[in-house]
């Protein structure tokens, strides 16, 4: 042991806390039994209101700390959905352009049938009439 | 020693002289080992206050006496350091930085106490923490050791480290005295 461990020892000697301290714990304990026992009293009430309340998932419990991520996923999830609707819409003006396409396509080879047809009737009719007139001659 | 067991047998029965007398007893302990690592009275007796109102809840574990000091120690150290951590943000203040007391040449007794304890305030936390565990409580660095859940040799070499600082800094900042 030297002087400057001493001199320590004396620095670093006990001290008091103010005079009231052991009453302030006290109260303080006081407080916390009176919770503790309100505690016992509510408690039927809380498992009766327990009973009744719609189970909670446990995640609800860390929502207000996840805010942002909540936030975050809700965001991306509705850019998903934009694009979902998006892309259900192109599918629909296409379908529609191909009908539409379909359909053109459609008249006009009727028109060329009936054209085709119209030739035809004519040949027809020219084939008979050159008949007709050779059995008239013979 | 019997008188001692009695009141703590009566404590964890519910009864709440008894539980005030250990607060008397224990608070001067609880309060100073708060005080010197804090360096603010009304920071120290909020971390005391907690410390006995964790001792409340948990007298029933609660086995000794001495089983008692020891859980009030420990428990205490570790509030201060969960403490010092929260402040730590706040400010930092390191060994190098802290201002030097300024003092005569001439030596006085208060002045040196006060120049020792606002050293060993501006020692990291373990190393402040063992300092005071050392010399308040006059522990031997195994007993430490054991409080603080920390290698033997972590402990001397904190105690070794520390005090040869604080002798740097006593003479830097007193003079040339006999330390």
């Amino acid at each position: 042991m030297n002087r400057f461990d001493d001199e320590l020892r004396q620095a670093l000697s006990r001290e008091e806390p103010s005079p009231d301290f052991t009453d302030r714990v006290m109260s303080r304990v006081a407080e916390l039994q009176k919770r503790e026992k309100q505690g016992e009293k509510m408690g039927w009430l809380r498992r009766l209101t327990e009973f009744f309340q719609p189970p909670q998932l446990k995640w609800m419990k860390w929502a207000p700390k996840m805010k942002w991520a909540m936030a975050g996923a809700m965001a991306v999830l509705l850019v998903i959905a934009g694009f979902g609707v998006h892309h259900r819409r192109e599918n629909e003006r296409r379908r529609l352009a191909e009908i539409a396409e379909g359909e053109h396509a459609k008249e006009q080879v009727m028109l060329a049938m009936r054209i085709a047809s119209a030739k035809l009737n004519v040949a027809q009719r020219k084939v008979h009439g050159t008949a007709g007139r050779e059995v008239e001659s013979k | 020693m019997q008188r001692a067991d009695d009141t703590l047998s009566r404590a964890k029965d519910g009864d709440q002289t008894a539980f005030a007398d250990l607060v008397r007893e224990h608070q001067a302990m609880v309060f100073s080992l708060s005080h010197y690592f804090s360096r603010d009275r009304a920071t120290a007796e909020d971390l005391a206050q907690e410390v006995f109102i964790h001792l409340y809840q948990s007298l029933g574990s609660i086995e000794s006496p001495a089983h008692l000091k020891f859980w009030l120690r420990r428990v205490t150290s570790h509030r201060c350091i969960d403490h010092a951590r929260k402040e730590y943000k706040k400010r930092t203040v390191s060994v190098d930085d802290a201002p030097e007391p300024v003092a005569p040449v001439e030596f006085r007794d208060s002045l040196m106490t006060e120049a020792l304890r606002r050293i060993v305030a501006t020692l990291p936390e373990k190393p402040r923490l063992v300092v005071t565990l050392r010399y308040q409580e006059d522990l031997d660095p195994t007993e430490i050791a054991e409080l603080l859940e920390m290698p033997l040799n972590t402990v001397k070499s904190h105690l070794r480290r520390s005090l040869a600082i604080l002798r740097e800094k006593v003479t830097r900042s007193l003079g040339e005295i006999r330390v």
